[in-house]
């Protein structure tokens, strides 16, 4: 236990000196990259928190954000409501989604291993997808609010505020997330089943509850999300799917089961995509930077860690 | 007996020739019908051919449609035109779209040299590919080398209509991908063109920058290093090539980085449905090959537009609709003139014919780099006021004058 | 009995595969060849998975193989057969490269590296045009055999079956023990002195090599590539799903997946031109629900389960 506060200490710190580093150099790198990170992190949180406690890979994690896109744009079109406002209401109506796929559909192969996890919400994917082309046509729809333009200016800089959302939301996300877990009994119970799911299971927790509460919580957090983006989103068909790879992405880079380094991990590669698209020239290259600090960090960890 | 053998013959030919009367001509269709473009462009087509049929069919015998999706997958899409090809035994092959998808079909076209009008795939490639022999392959959509020359035409005429519009720098930004980085490669031949004093720039472009975005349709969406690099150059003329989904958030994250050109263009391929109804879209302008107030200006255009929303209830919200009715008509105008479906008749008859389409111009068949048979080599310059596209250039069909400079907040 | 007529089946369909351009249109053989290329695909893939590893590499080997022939091709003027065998070789050189860094990895660190070396390998080549074309693409002037449906058929086929020979090699000699106890136990594999690098390797490079091949062949039938298109993680996600519901672990798995998935979607299209893709996806989601092993999965072991009763019935 004290290993992993030293290592996670050390992270921290090494962290926070290459965000200096950056605000030194580059300022609105670090601006652009610490925004755009939280929406990483904050995207990707609901995706490590169901495949390191309910075990699923999920494929059409992009997809769900897409359909959240959608509702938030019905209230907005068809009521007035602010996407802001309406967060609430998304937050519940993805919790019921996740519900009823998680009892519908995910409950029947938790059993039968990732591989068909995975085909089935290749399959989920595909039919939301395909069903919104139909319902919307593929042409973006957009949300128009004053708020997500507005910026300060300092100097002959000119720095947008709302994207600072994201990190925000990021944070606020974690911070409940982990009292829920380390505080309340059901959250203890699912850092059990995360852990260890047979042994939970021996020690009496009911494993299909707390994956059915874990897999509708980690569905709001998708609608949160869904609309906190929406000010500054086009919502067409295909807006979510990217995102998919990219949660995945940051789930490997941080390790399975944790948490804090998501918000690490995303905003790191944040910053590092942004000062790629800072220098002229080599904007096209920000995807290698992206990977290759992915791939550099997953081989480190194995490498650091043998067996294991 | 010989006499009644010869009145039985010839009746027999009156009757067969009737019944090939009835047989119909096939046009085989190759259309993504899951993205809008696909989608309306099919609609448009439909509509084309309820209109000729209704009108009693061409050389006396009914047309038939046989659309087939290509989901946008080259594989597919060659598929199809294999179908199309030894299945249905169309006569003749119309469609479009995609450019990658346009480039899996050229050898298959090749095989069976059927002739074909083809509305979409803008990328160079596809010329190249298809080469220099192919007399029976039409493509009416223009190039992607065209366009950029086509807006350095439109944009000195605009400089000399309207006295206080100055273009000397322009900045391009384009999407990372194909049709982007192709936009640009052919502005940076443009730029060199103009500096030695030649091509349709040479009279406004002194200086010229481009820089690369991710599209919000592959997963990108931030623009603001780009627009902080425009913003450095200050450009008088502003384009932006990439998706319509980047079209609102350009905007405005431009806003957020007070980043305000004079002349603000976007070049997507079609338009957000929400974007007249956004207060930063007053004003902008787009490229394109048609707009709903042509109505205004052309007849042809307002018939088309009020039969296919009678037809579909539905408004032709992408260029690619009017294109596809072109499509269709266009071969029937053909097939008309030549007066039979022989090959080399169709084609001449092709070759010459004027036909006045819905996109407001007259369609005709001119030489292009490498292939024969090219039809529109310009698109139009529009620009968003009060929710509406109006036309500004090509200034016969203007439908009204342009606003300038750019503002936001208005 | 059995043992002498499966033989005589095998031999009879290969003969029917080779006649099949005498018999059917240019349209089902068009069909054909590309269901050829994702069953070589899903082989493939399922090769490597049989080790226990997922790899999510599938379409970036793909890529590359397509994008050394193209430009062999057109730079070099390799003959365009040579071109796609040099392809493989390439692969497999870069899969015995990356083998050593991203070998040690398991599970989902493993699939996600792989997935991030294709988006690697498909920037890389989108940034250099002078070489690849960039984002652009590169076309060649005269696709191969001049587009002969059943030349080009003939040579698809010919990569299938080596893919099918290869796959029931694994399964048939003593590398099937090695490979089947890593995957299930890897700390026991390595107790009873199995090189499991050394497999796990091996299998890569083949794999790779023939994943490489199928794209250098897929894209010399229609003469381009582009970093979009070439590198559509389409080739990952549709191989992977006929496999699985086709049935993992096994040859004829992947066969009757491609057969199943590819046919389907080709027909489901012209029966329903309008959101024919939500029924392929309701499709995938049933036999996934109700097959959980993937059609040829099941009916084995249903097959296995009816002897065993039959057997004890009769004991």
């Amino acid at each position: 236990m004290e290993k992993t506060n030293k290592s996670l200490k050390k992270t921290l710190i090494a962290f926070i000196i290459f965000l200096i580093v950056v605000g030194i150099w580059k300022p609105l790198a670090l601006v652009y990259g610490i925004q755009r990170g939280g929406l990483y992190s904050l995207i990707g949180l609901p995706l490590a928190l169901i495949l390191g406690i309910v075990g699923i890979l999920n494929l059409a994690h992009g997809d769900f954000l897409t359909l959240g896109l959608y509702i938030g744009y019905i209230f907005f079109n068809s009521w007035s409501i602010d996407p802001l406002i309406s967060m609430a209401p998304l937050f519940f109506i993805l919790f019921g989604l996740g519900m009823v796929i998680y009892s519908i559909l995910i409950r029947r192969v938790l059993k039968a291993g990732h591989l068909n996890q995975l085909l089935l919400t290749f399959g989920i994917s595909m039919i939301i997808i395909e069903l919104i082309k139909i319902i919307w046509t593929t042409r973006p729809r957009s949300v128009y609010t004053s708020y997500a333009s507005s910026s300060v200016t300092l100097g002959n800089m000119s720095i947008g505020m709302y994207e600072f959302i994201y990190p925000a939301m990021a944070i606020a996300v974690l911070v409940i997330l982990q009292l829920f877990l380390k505080k309340t009994r059901l959250g203890q119970a699912a850092s059990a089943v995360g852990q260890n799911p047979k042994g939970a299971e021996i020690v009496g927790i009911n494993t299909n509850v707390v994956y059915l509460v874990v897999f509708s919580i980690a569905f709001g957090i998708i609608g949160v999300a869904a609309s906190v983006m929406l000010p500054r989103t086009p919502v067409f068909p295909l807006s979510g799917n990217p995102y998919t790879l990219k949660s995945f992405a940051l789930v490997a880079m941080a390790g399975l089961g944790n948490l804090n380094g998501i918000l690490i991990g995303g905003i790191t590669l944040g910053v590092a995509e942004a000062i790629v698209q800072s220098i002229p020239g080599y904007e096209g290259w920000s995807d290698v930077v992206f990977f290759g600090i992915l791939i550099a960090v997953i081989l480190l960890n194995a490498y650091r860690r043998p067996e294991s | 007996m010989k006499r009644i053998f010869l009145v039985m013959m010839s009746l027999l030919m009156v009757f067969s020739c009737a019944l090939a009367a009835e047989k119909p001509i096939k046009i085989g269709a190759v259309n993504p019908l899951g993205d809008i473009t696909g989608d309306q462009a099919t609609k448009a087509m439909k509509l084309a051919v309820k209109e000729i049929n209704d009108a009693g069919g061409v050389l006396g015998r009914p047309i038939e449609l046989i659309v087939i999706d290509d989901e946008m997958n080259p594989a597919k899409g060659a598929a199809a035109i294999e179908r199309l090809a030894t299945v249905e035994n169309v006569d003749f092959f119309v469609g479009g779209m995609g450019s990658g998808v346009h480039l899996a079909q050229v050898p298959i076209l090749k095989k069976y040299q059927k002739i074909t009008v083809w509305i979409g795939a803008a990328s160079h490639q596809a010329e190249i590919a298809m080469g220099p022999d192919a007399d029976w392959y039409f493509h009416l959509h223009p190039w992607d080398y065209q366009q950029g020359e086509g807006y350095g035409v439109g944009w000195t005429e605009i400089v000399h209509a309207y006295p206080n519009v100055k273009i000397e720098k322009v900045f391009l930004a384009y999407e990372e991908g194909a049709f982007g980085t192709d936009s640009y490669t052919s502005y940076i031949d443009l730029y060199e063109a103009a500096k030695r004093g030649e091509g349709s720039w040479k009279e406004i472009l002194k200086e010229f920058k481009g820089a690369s975005f991710k599209s919000a349709s592959l997963g990108g969406g931030d623009y603001r290093a780009m627009l902080n690099q425009a913003k450095a150059f200050n450009p008088d003329l502003f384009i932006w090539a990439g998706y319509d989904a980047d079209a609102i958030p350009i905007v405005a994250q431009a806003k957020e980085v007070n980043f305000q050109p004079p002349l603000f263009v976007g070049a997507p391929p079609g338009w957000p449905a929400d974007f007249g109804k956004n207060p930063l879209s007053e004003n902008v302008i787009l490229y394109g090959m048609w707009a709903p107030t042509l109505n205004e200006v052309s007849p042809v255009a307002k018939h088309f537009y009020d039969a296919y929303v009678e037809m579909w209830k539905e408004e032709p919200a992408t260029y690619f609709a009017p294109l596809g009715y072109t499509n269709i008509y266009f071969l029937v105008e053909g097939i008309k003139k030549a007066g039979s479906l022989d090959k080399n008749a169709i084609i001449e008859a092709l070759r010459t014919i004027e036909y006045e389409s819905p996109l407001g111009e007259v369609l005709k068949i001119e030489p292009s780099r490498i292939i024969k048979n090219q039809g529109f080599k310009y698109q139009k310059i529009l620009q968003w006021q009060k929710g509406r596209q109006e036309v500004i250039w090509p200034l016969e069909l203007a439908t009204t004058q342009l606003v300038y400079p750019f503002k936001f907040g208005k | 009995m059995k043992k002498t007529i499966f033989p005589i089946i095998t031999i009879l369909a290969i003969v029917l595969l080779i006649f099949l351009p005498y018999f059917i249109g240019a349209y089902l053989l068009h069909v054909l060849m590309t269901i050829f290329i994702y069953m070589t695909l899903a082989l493939s893939w399922d090769m490597m998975l049989r080790t226990g590893q997922l790899s999510f590499g599938v379409a970036g080997f793909f890529g590359v193989g397509a994008y050394a022939s193209i430009i062999t091709c057109s730079r070099f003027g390799f003959n365009p057969l040579v071109s796609i065998l040099f392809a493989g070789f390439f692969v497999a050189l870069i899969a015995l490269g990356l083998g050593f860094a991203v070998l040690k990895l398991r599970d989902i660190y493993f699939s996600i590296t792989t997935l991030a070396i294709t988006m690697v390998f498909s920037v890389i080549i989108r940034n250099i045009p002078k070489l690849t074309g960039g984002a652009s693409g590169k076309v060649i002037p005269n696709v191969i055999f001049n587009g002969d449906s059943a030349k080009t058929y003939w040579l698809i086929l010919s990569l299938a079956l080596i893919t099918i020979l290869i796959s029931e090699m694994f399964n048939r000699t003593k590398i099937h023990f090695a490979i089947n106890s890593i995957r299930n136990d890897e700390i026991i594999a390595r107790s009873s002195g199995i090189n499991i690098f050394g497999y796990l390797l091996f299998v890569f490079i083949i794999s790779s090599a023939l994943q490489g091949i199928a794209g250098a062949i897929y894209t010399q039938q229609y003469g381009f590539v582009s970093p979009e298109t070439t590198f559509s993680l389409d080739f990952l996600l549709l191989p992977m799903a006929m496999a699985l519901v086709g049935g993992i672990y096994s040859t004829w798995g992947s066969v009757i997946g491609a057969l199943v998935l590819g046919f389907a979607s080709e027909y489901l299209k012209l029966i329903m031109p309008y959101g024919h893709l939500i029924i392929y996806g309701i499709m995938i989601v049933l036999i996934i629900l109700f097959l959980p092993k993937g059609i040829y999965g099941t009916t084995k072991d249903k097959i296995i389960t009816h002897k065993i009763e039959k057997k004890s019935l009769s004991e």
